[in-house]
């Protein structure tokens, strides 16, 4: 029984990460926008839908939705310095500004909870279920949740839309020159990204029913920056391969502690030693990721040939 | 068509553009020539908005366009290549053309969503269009090659397939035959040509070669250490001795 539970665990835990990976995926693998503070997404999204259901008390879904709107409003306050700022430093800006919003969460405790987080989180259509299948019934809802935003993404990177934000990343100036407005669409590139990410905090603060600023530490971001680097980026499958990967390695290492005679702070650097590890080897000898951008092609058997 | 007063442009005490002022006529041909460093492409520069003039004023269509982002300028129906070809490296060819495109449908994440029936359809008619231009440009067998692939050559040549896509009033070429074989050269410049004439274009062409200034421009400007030098039809030009000495190396 443990077994199943704990994988069912780590399923709804990749689940939740697959979406994170997909929206830092959106905007590094096609937008090209080098977000170091993507836990802000997760954070807002967190906290904004589990302080609606237990502060106010509103409807689950309707949670989950406000923890995506206001996640999406954030991608856009993020986005504006794109403007004046090249993507070097806009990248250390939203390092510091997901630091801001943690340090928010920590500090406004009349609102938050302070360092004692937000407890006894709602969980939906608990009702229905008992506490042994609950967890299943979970999961599927993070699956559907996973699924719908593939397809979802899938279908904007596929359309004209896509098209401007892929070529924005590779050449901006080319798209000002064609009367693209970049600032625009890296916006609601933003925004979009933004939206994934707020439905990833609003699934994990109702599936751990507690959230605290411990939570969103930057170093998620880096195990979301680890996910698409050896997942692979420009391509939503990549995302999910390495949200698998990487919590499979950090979830399961966390039960194997009482096997290892290791303190678990050691084995917590360990952890982290060996993801940073596998960064320097994916960016060294396979760059591109375990499954690389897929390319459009056109007419794949017509006259003209390949 | 495009009218330059007095423009000016300085790169510290380096005085780029000096007070030129030219006006480029509709339904024409003009073509821009000068020695390295005399401020060809900084004029290019500041007229398309990538770099910000630091005096005079510019019109287009009789519109005031100096202080104006670079992608309103392009909306308005002004269009201008690079010297160095650009294209998204991970777009193939077939995309960079469609990306030019004007007037695209689900070009924002609503209408990608909840349109794409017509999207669907819009785009079938950019990649018809595309296509055919390809044929042209001698690029169709390379149609599902990634650009950054291409050489430098084959870059320009798609540069001026998106501008013939994008179909702008006006179209600044900086130098679009650079690094392209001398028949393909020609072929290109008589598609111009065409182009210009069947649609009533105009075209402000950057071009090094005097054999291919010839015989397609209307008009050329000469410029020399950031000051307009001398303009006048080709043959004028080819007459004239401040030119001849400057330029072409005297004679």
């Amino acid at each position: 029984m443990t077994v199943i539970n704990f994988f069912i665990y780590l399923l709804t835990m990749i689940g939740i990460y697959g979406l994170l990976a997909m929206s830092l995926n959106f905007q590094v693998g096609f937008a090209g926008l080098i977000n170091f503070g993507q836990v802000a997404f997760f954070c807002i999204g967190a906290y904004t839908s589990s302080l609606m259901a237990t502060k106010i008390g509103i409807p689950l879904p309707f949670c989950f939705a406000g923890g995506m709107i206001l996640s999406g409003l954030f991608g856009y306050l993020m986005s504006i310095p794109t403007k004046s700022l090249k993507s070097d430093y806009w990248a250390i800006a939203t390092l510091a500004t997901a630091e801001v919003i943690r340090l928010v969460a920590l500090n406004e405790g009349w609102l938050t909870g302070g360092p004692f987080g937000v407890m006894t989180i709602p969980q939906p259509f608990q009702f229905l279920f008992s506490r042994d299948s609950y967890p299943l019934f979970y999961l599927i809802l993070a699956l559907i949740c996973v699924l719908l935003i593939y397809f979802v993404l899938s279908l904007l990177s596929d359309s004209p839309f896509g098209r401007d934000v892929k070529a924005i990343r590779d050449e901006e100036e080319l798209c000002l020159s064609l009367g693209k407005n970049t600032r625009q669409i890296k916006l609601q590139a933003m925004v979009v990204a933004g939206m994934v990410g707020g439905l990833a905090g609003a699934l994990f603060a109702h599936y751990i029913a507690f959230i605290s600023p411990e939570n969103f530490r930057p170093i998620e971001t880096f195990l979301m920056w680890a996910m698409i680097i050896v997942g692979g980026r420009g391509n939503h499958a990549g995302a999910i391969l390495g949200a698998g990967i990487i919590q499979l390695f950090n979830v399961s290492t966390r039960f194997i502690g009482g096997y290892v005679p290791l303190s678990p702070d050691s084995m917590a650097s360990l952890r982290m030693l060996i993801i940073g590890l596998l960064i320097i080897i994916f960016v060294s000898y396979r760059p591109e990721g375990l499954i690389k951008e897929k390319k459009k092609v056109y007419y794949p058997k017509s006259r003209h040939g390949e | 068509m495009l009218k330059i007063k007095d423009l000016q442009k300085n790169f510290g005490n380096l005085r780029a553009l000096d007070r030129v002022s030219l006006e480029v006529e509709g339904d024409s041909i003009f073509g821009l020539i000068g020695p390295n460093g005399s401020g060809k492409t900084t004029l290019f520069n500041v007229v398309s908005g990538f770099y910000e003039k630091d005096g005079g004023e510019i019109y287009f269509k009789e519109e005031r366009i100096d202080g104006l982002t670079p992608d309103r300028i392009a909306r308005k129906g002004l269009c201008r290549t690079f010297q160095i070809a650009k294209a998204p490296e991970k777009l193939t060819i077939l995309e960079n053309m469609m990306l030019a495109a004007k007037n695209q449908v689900g070009e924002n994440p609503f209408s990608a969503l909840f349109t794409r029936r017509r999207t669907a359809r819009v785009e079938k008619e950019n990649l018809d269009r595309s296509m055919e231009l390809l044929e042209v440009l001698q690029l169709v067998d390379l149609k599902n090659e990634y650009a950054g692939d291409l050489s430098g050559g084959q870059k320009k040549l798609l540069s001026l397939g998106r501008v013939f896509m994008l179909n702008p009033d006006m179209i600044l070429l900086d130098e679009p035959t650079a690094g392209v074989n001398p028949t393909l050269t020609m072929q290109l410049m008589k598609a111009i040509k065409e182009l210009q004439q069947r649609e009533h274009k105009s075209v402000f062409i950057i071009e090094h070669s005097m054999k291919v200034i010839s015989s397609i421009c209307d008009k050329v400007f000469v410029l020399n250490f950031g000051k307009k030098m001398a303009e006048g039809t080709p043959a004028e030009i080819q007459k004239n001795e401040k030119v001849l000495e400057a330029y072409l190396g005297g004679a």
